[in-house]
């Protein structure tokens, strides 16, 4: 039975830079001869994580001042994500040798225990059809990685591999803000904002919406759990959930 | 899944095809369908000295951010340009203009030392 490290990092008061700066850290200590690892964690306030070569002008940097939102940018690809209404994830591990290794069985892997997870909240989220990026806002654009419901996305995620070790995390969406990632992005117009904005709410579901439980220690034991039993492992906890 | 005789590979998934001292590399066809739709690549610095088995840059795609790995060791002297507008052209054609650097070989002979396309397509085959 492999081991893992849990790391509870809900609540814990961190800016959403040193967020990703434990991500990457966790991904180093994998790489390096490290237990695998799964890391729980949830936000300060706002924040908006880029992809990893997002440019920098698809941002409204006003809109963020003005909404209080922390900017920051992922080590993994994709676009625009707005943290804070979410439980996010991050498992890191060895990228195993074979067909076991590759970016689909890995993705495969992780989404099945977010989906078992996600069943002991009472949803049946399925894996997305694979489609690419259409605009600034990661949930507006499905990608091959996606958890939903219907076809609607709950759960979004991303990978980054790196001497020989993997790091995928993703957020699960429990609620929402009063304003989301097109408040919080350029646009060229109003009539593409409202697209957007409109696009955004049609393809995403959250556990609230859903009418499942949706607070975070729930949803975080949830995960946990669903990780234990999907990969068959234990954990290594020094500050139990 | 093409496995051209003209190239060496790496079990990290890349190909390197030399002409004298000058080695163009890129990432091989069974590379870029794992990956999925490449969306971005970016490149690496020309005049960087770079060694054998080193991250030299990164691919992303739909699915993941992945380093590239240098399979010679040298400098580099030359970037496809082109990926930057056109990162798809990684997975029309990994082994043509989806190339991505190329390296001035500090030593002619370690291409010589990777595989070749029996190997690499026994290797993939038995991934």
């Amino acid at each position: 039975m492999p081991e893992w490290r849990l790391i509870d990092d809900i609540g814990v008061d961190r800016s959403g830079a040193e967020q990703m700066a434990r991500d990457v850290a966790l991904l180093e200590e994998v790489a390096a001869g490290g237990l695998p690892a799964l890391r729980l964690s949830t936000w300060r306030g706002p924040t908006l994580s880029l992809g990893r070569f997002q440019p920098d002008d698809d941002v409204d940097a006003a809109a963020c001042a003005r909404l209080g939102v922390e900017v920051i940018r992922r080590p993994t690809g994709g676009r625009a994500l707005l943290h804070g209404a979410d439980v996010t994830y991050a498992a890191v591990l060895p990228r195993p040798g074979g067909d076991a290794g590759t970016i689909d069985a890995l993705y495969g892997l992780l989404a099945g225990a977010l989906m078992a997870g996600l069943a002991r909240l009472g949803v049946a989220a399925t894996v997305g059809e694979g489609r690419g990026p259409a605009g600034p806002a990661c949930f507006a654009a499905a990608q091959g990685a996606d958890l939903r419901v219907g076809e609607r996305k709950l759960c979004g995620s991303a990978q980054v591999h790196r001497a020989g070790a993997v790091l995928q995390h993703g957020s699960v969406l429990c609620g929402r803000f009063p304003f989301d990632e097109t408040d919080l992005l350029a646009y060229p117009d109003a009539a593409a904002r409202a697209r957007a904005q409109h696009a955004l709410a049609s393809r995403t579901v959250t556990l609230e919406d859903l009418g499942a439980p949706a607070d975070v220690p729930t949803v975080a034991q949830a995960l946990v759990v669903g990780f234990r039993q999907t990969l068959d492992l234990r954990w290594r906890s020094t500050v139990p959930l | 899944m093409e496995f051209p005789e003209d190239v060496r590979y790496t079990r990290e998934h890349e190909w390197v095809r030399a002409d004298g001292a000058r080695a163009t590399v890129g990432i091989t066809d069974y590379a870029q369908d794992a990956l999925g739709d490449v969306v971005y690549v970016q490149l690496p610095d020309v005049g960087a000295n770079v060694v054998a088995a080193a991250s030299c840059c990164e691919v992303e795609s739909t699915k993941s951010v992945s380093e590239v790995y240098t399979p010679v060791t040298g400098t580099i002297v030359e970037v496809n340009e082109a990926l930057t507008e056109t990162p798809e052209l990684v997975n029309q054609a990994p082994y043509g203009d989806g190339w991505i650097f190329v390296v001035e070989l500090a030593d002619t002979a370690e291409v010589d030392t990777l595989l070749d396309a029996g190997a690499y397509r026994a290797f993939v085959e038995e991934s």
